[in-house]
């Protein structure tokens, strides 16, 4: 699996197109079969993700998710538990995932298995 | 050559670009981008003015439009600082409208192109933001997108691009001499 995270707008969906996946396999849903995820922070906005959902997660070949943790600690109480969620989560997948990019202005930066891309 | 410097608040972006700008020749040009509006935007312009005395530059005033820039066209070396008040200015013009950000960033893209047609060397200052979760009004989420999207689009066509962590230039693309 390869974890790309960066910015808002910052060119996420532009590179995994790059990497040879169309629209069509990108998707916004667990378990809905498709090779890439999107948004996984719009996700774990709606729900906590169990065991079943973290290992849909693991197996997808891209699962793209928004950097949200850089900013003031949001005033509200589930924001703030969600912008942890989005956190831990990204660090466990990062953990398992055999490649993570992280896009800056649209320029890829290896995290970590370069070799794979 | 075209340069791209980015970073958070603070980062020492400006500082940075200015001494590779110094680096790049003796004739210089500064787009300033900032309304000078309030007292607390003044002392930040004079700020970036004594910031930038030693380096010679020639200011040319650029809040809405890089095109005082581009019509200047003395060559040499160009800094324009930042992307961020570009962007602001461009969005949400005086009279309190709304622009349309597609063709804004289209506007402001090749406005880049033409400068840097017109000079040398091209030092453009932008910054890192849509790092912070979501935003609830449309303004603010507009601002944070087209800051991200116009410095893909510049950092595709930059020979070299830096992130400013804690005033330390990191490449992201391109190598640092």
């Amino acid at each position: 699996m390869i974890l790309v995270v960066g910015a808002l707008a910052s060119g996420k969906r532009t590179f995994v197109r790059s990497l040879g996946y169309t629209d069509e396999q990108m998707g916004y849903a667990l378990f809905d079969g498709r090779p890439v995820l999107c948004d996984l922070d719009e996700l774990l906005h709606k729900e906590e993700l169990d065991a079943q959902a973290l290992d849909d997660l693991r197996s997808r070949s891209v699962v793209i998710c928004n950097e949200v943790g850089m900013g003031v600690v949001p005033i509200d109480k589930f924001e703030r538990t969600w912008r942890e969620r989005v956190g831990h989560t990204c660090s466990q997948l990062a953990a398992d995932a055999d490649c993570v990019v992280r896009l800056v202005c649209g320029i890829p930066v290896m995290l970590k298995g370069e070799e794979l891309v | 050559m075209r340069a791209l410097v980015v970073g958070g608040a603070a980062s020492g972006k400006s500082a940075w670009a200015e001494r590779l700008a110094c680096s790049l020749g003796p004739k210089r040009s500064y787009a300033a981008t900032m309304r000078n509006v309030g007292s607390e935007a003044q002392e930040r312009i004079e700020r970036h003015q004594r910031q930038r005395a030693e380096g010679n530059f020639r200011t040319i005033e650029c809040p809405h439009s890089l095109a005082p820039a581009i019509n200047a066209a003395p060559g040499g070396v160009i800094l324009v600082d930042d992307l961020g008040n570009l962007v602001a200015n461009g969005l949400f013009p005086e009279d309190g409208s709304m622009a349309d950000p597609g063709e804004l960033l289209a506007r402001l893209v090749d406005e880049f192109e033409q400068l840097s047609a017109s000079y040398e060397h091209v030092v453009v200052v932008g910054n890192l933001v849509g790092c912070e979760g979501r935003w609830r009004q449309t303004g603010t989420d507009s601002w944070v997108r087209l800051v991200g999207s116009l410095c893909s689009e510049l950092a595709a066509r930059s020979d070299l691009v830096v992130e400013l962590v804690a005033g330390i230039a990191c490449p992201v693309k391109g190598t640092l001499i």
